[in-house]
């Protein structure tokens, strides 16, 4: 107790109560108030202080030579383990004589489908235990592989990679077992909507242009093919000039040339190989139906897009991304999933080929909302064309797709995919150092000039479900 | 935000190293009961965190189909800290591949991002566990949205009326008949209320599981779990054991719908629980690898290959459930001839007996090899790994179980493959046949 405090009279006693009052009060009323405006979580705060914000990270990509072939490297020595991935660039799908669609899936099965001295059985049963890892596969534009190994095996792997791809058996009775097998997928594609809605929506778009054709062919044409034709398929098709290889892993640039001679140096040097004419497509908003009884409609609609190299490309992207490519913070997610629940989900993405460039999308809802949801698609495919994205939404894309520039290193059989498609896309070797660059230097001018040249025209959209007999569209 | 319903995400093949564990993690636990299992993984800048709820589709109440999965669509519609539209947002903002799922068993929420990112995740993940406060517009939005999952994942699959009345008849009254997604009226009917009631009830740090795989060392793991995790409140938690199915059945389906293109044939045997087998679970794995595992099992090589009786056949053993494990065999009869159940069953059979009959120790070391072989490439992606432990732990599994997979299947007798299979035979089973309608899947 302070004697000097003793004497203090009524007044400035009230004074200090009235004081008090004031704050007190205060408190009661901002205070919840004042505390809500700082109970976020402070995300920013909490990432500057992370001891973990510093690591840093580089990943260089190196080219590899060996006489006509080259590969793009990239060494992780972390696991005992080899991945490959490569194309045989126009050798997909769309490079099948006319009359024998399917071609290439049947090629792909029935290169692992024994090799030199082992049957098929042999040839699988070595893969498996040896954890060798060996697939072939088609797109519509090229023939492509993946092959993995562990190091210790890396003998065995080039030994059975070279028994399919030199020497594949091409066993008559097995090719009558893929046929019916690829037969059977193809039917089985009829029964998903979505699968079947795909086939034919390629159709539309596409027509007349090879990239109309379904990877499995017909059913008559899958019973036309013949051993020949897959033998010459291989030799003429597969070669040296149109091979792109994507290397990551346990490997060295001296091994990797070793490699590179070891698997692919005996084939060909040059393919017989065309280029398809490019297409383009022109939308003007007609909607298409397929009849037939599901719990959902499922449409799919698509318009022009812009190739991978186009100085419209990056603006694309990211408009793009922000409009139906982000997942559930896109503009059309938030719009028609978000607030109205009328879909389980909408998203658009970049559809690239060689010859083709389009910007495609998809969405399924049940009868009774989708009418309404194509509507709000139209609406804000429209309201993107007319008044582009915000300052806003452009910083915060940005931030995202730069944010995630390193997922792309999750595996190597990832790397290696993305090692051939920078080979593909023709990215150039130092893609990796450039690309958030790439990023932040489109402007919102740019954007904006690619969301008025892309999205001012409607998409068409071609829908499966059940059709009401009245609409006449 | 998928539904898994079944394990199969995590089948990878099987594993390498004998001697040290399979994925050489750490593991402590929290003060507050929180579990935490860390794989380091340090080739690139990377981390995927998990958080695993031991609660799932079994636990919730009759007619209240779809909560947990409902719940699960709720708890990325914000918290008391973080708006309803703002979650999703920040999620992206930090450049994390987000996503959930919810299975019979077990909810989980993760992201895979940069490892400066962590904390961040971090603080949200742990943010919603306690502060959860979705608004009723928001309910609602998401309960139209799970309906249309159903109608789009479930639904729209031609094959689904078939699965889930199989499903039943082997099940009976287990809630592992039921469909994760619910059933149609039953989520219309879900309010508010049950969501709000089921979060209270499981979601807790002393019922979930934290997996970090990726660029970081177990010690600053702990620190920063600590930090985020560590401040929450236990619960108490009250989850009931399922019920294992012990009646002894055998029931034919067969069923033709619109929309089949092809027949197909199923059989699905009802055996206890991993815990309760006879024999290990490893026994009932290389039975199936065995008999079914791809193009050069022996059934394949009999029936596909050497008979050309059928165009596919496969067996699996799905073992990392709390309920009835359940050995499974699938065929595809060709397309070209008229269905006959019983001279389907009856090959069938008599594959299965030569199968058995001719199975010597070169053929078993021969499926060991092909089971462990690969398991080099596991650390090659950190997701894999963490789904795999997370899978696993969640189901009640002890790190040192999982860390032994390739001892299981090394420790494995050809004795023990045979009694395997005997189990399997006299197990409760359904056989499901499911066909064209009269007049399809013939174009």
């Amino acid at each position: 107790m302070s004697r000097r405090n003793k004497h203090t009279y009524w007044g400035g006693y009230l004074w200090r109560l009235a004081i008090i009052a004031i704050v007190l009060g205060s408190a009661f009323y901002y205070g919840p108030r004042f505390y809500a405006r700082f109970q976020h979580l402070p995300i920013e705060e909490i990432l500057i202080s992370s001891p973990l914000k510093n690591k840093t990270f580089s990943a260089t990509v190196q080219q590899v030579q060996s006489d006509n072939l080259k590969a793009y490297l990239l060494e992780e020595h972390t696991n005992p383990i080899v991945s490959l991935s490569f194309a045989f660039q126009n050798a997909g799908a769309a490079h099948e004589p006319y009359d024998m669609l399917g071609l290439t899936t049947m090629l792909s099965e029935m290169l692992t489908a024994g090799g030199a001295d082992y049957d098929a059985k042999t040839f699988k049963d070595l893969c498996a235990e040896y954890g060798i890892k060996l697939e072939f596969a088609t797109t519509a534009d090229n023939f492509s592989g993946t092959l993995q190994f562990p190091k210790e095996f890396q003998a065995k792997a080039i030994e059975l990679f070279r028994a399919a791809l030199y020497e594949p058996q091409f066993d008559e009775a097995y090719l009558a077992l893929v046929k019916k097998r690829q037969l059977l997928a193809l039917q089985l594609q009829d029964e998903q909507p979505a699968q079947m809605l795909a086939n034919k929506f390629k159709q539309f778009v596409f027509a007349g242009h090879p990239y109309e054709r379904n990877v499995l062919g017909t059913r008559e044409s899958i019973a036309k093919i013949e051993v020949a034709d897959l033998e010459s398929y291989r030799q003429q098709k597969l070669a040296q000039d149109n091979l792109l290889v994507g290397i990551a892993g346990d490997v060295t640039v001296a091994e990797t040339e070793q490699l590179l001679k070891q698997l692919f140096a005996d084939l060909p040097i040059t393919a017989k190989t065309d280029k398809l004419s490019p297409l383009e497509i022109e939308t003007t908003g007609v909607k298409q139906a397929i009849s037939r009884q599901t719990a959902q409609d499922v449409a799919r609609f698509a318009t022009q897009g812009t190739f991978r190299n186009s100085v419209d490309f990056y603006p694309l992207y990211i408009v793009n991304y922000i409009f139906g490519e982000s997942g559930l913070n896109s503009r059309l997610n938030k719009r028609i999933r978000e607030q109205e629940g009328l879909t389980y989900g909408i998203y658009t993405y970049l559809a690239i080929k060689k010859a083709a460039a389009l910007i495609e999308g998809s969405f399924s809802a049940t009868p009774e909302n989708f009418e309404r949801a194509v509507a709000m698609l139209r609406q804000e495919w429209k309201r993107l064309g007319n008044e582009g994205i915000s300052d806003e939404e452009l910083a915060q894309a940005k931030e995202a797709l730069i944010a995630s520039y390193n997922l792309r290193f999750a595996s190597t059989a990832g790397i290696a995919d993305m090692l051939l498609a920078m080979q593909m896309y023709d990215l150039g070797i130092d893609f990796l150092q450039k690309r958030n660059d790439y990023i932040k230097e489109v402007t919102l001018q740019a954007a904006n000039a690619a969301a008025k040249k892309y999205f001012n025209t409607e998409p068409d959209l071609m829908y499966i479900g059940v059709i009401d007999t009245k609409e006449n569209e | 935000m998928r539904l898994i319903c079944i394990a199969a995400i995590l089948w990878l093949g099987s594993v390498l190293p004998a001697f040290a564990g399979l994925f050489k993690a750490t593991e402590f636990t929290l003060n507050n009961g929180m579990q935490v299992v860390v794989i380091e993984n340090h080739k690139a800048p990377l981390i995927k965190h998990m958080v695993w709820y031991k609660v799932g589709a079994v636990d919730e109440i009759r007619g209240k189909g779809g909560i947990a999965h409902l719940l699960e669509h709720l708890m990325f519609r914000g918290t008391k800290l973080v708006k309803s539209d703002e979650f999703k947002q920040k999620l992206d903002e930090l450049g994390a591949e987000h996503n959930a799922f919810t299975s019979f068993d077990m909810t989980v929420y993760h992201q895979l991002a940069d490892i400066s990112k962590l904390e961040a995740l971090m603080a949200l993940e742990a943010d919603r566990m306690q502060n959860l406060a979705f608004d009723r517009e928001a309910f609602n939005a998401e309960q139209k949205i799970v309906y249309q999952e159903r109608q789009q994942v479930v639904e729209n699959n031609p094959a689904s009326a078939f699965n889930e009345r199989f499903n039943l008849l082997l099940w009976g009254n287990s809630p592992y008949g039921q469909p994760i997604t619910g059933q149609n009226d039953e989520i219309m009917a879900l309010t508010y209320d049950d969501a709000r009631d089921f979060y209270t009830q499981y979601y807790a740090p002393n019922n979930a599981i934290l997996v970090l795989s990726g660029d970081i060392e177990p010690q600053l793991a702990h620190e920063l779990a600590e930090k985020y995790y560590g401040k929450l409140p236990a619960a108490a938690i009250e989850r009931e054991e399922p019920q294992e199915v012990k009646d002894m059945f055998k029931t034919t389906l067969e069923m033709s719908l619109p929309n089949i293109q092809a027949a197909k044939m199923v059989q699905k045997f009802l055996l206890p629980n991993y815990r309760n087998l006879k024999g290990t679970y490893f026994d009932y794995l290389v039975l199936a690898e065995y008999l079914g595992g791809g193009e050069t099992s022996a059934l394949y090589q009999d029936l596909v290959v050497e008979q050309e009786a059928v165009l596919g056949v496969a067996a699996s053993y799905h073992y990392l459930t709390r309920g009835n494990s359940v050995f499974s065999l699938a065929l595809r009869p060709n397309t070209d001839e008229v269905f006959d159940r019983v001279w389907y069953e009856q090959i069938l059979n008599d594959a299965l007996e030569q199968a058995m009959n001719n199975f010597t120790s070169d053929e078993l070391e021969k499926v060991k090899r092909k089971m462990t072989a690969d398991l080099v490439y596991i650390n090659d992606n950190p997701e894999d790994v963490a789904y795999w432990v997370g899978y696993a732990l969640a189901i009640g599994f002890n790190l040192a179980d999982v860390e032994g997979f390739v001892e299981g299947i090394k420790n494995v007798t050809l004795e023990g493959v045979q009694e395997a299979y005997r189990q399997v035979k006299s197990a409760a089973w359904v056989e499901g046949v499911l066909l064209p309608k009269e007049g399809q899947g013939e174009n």
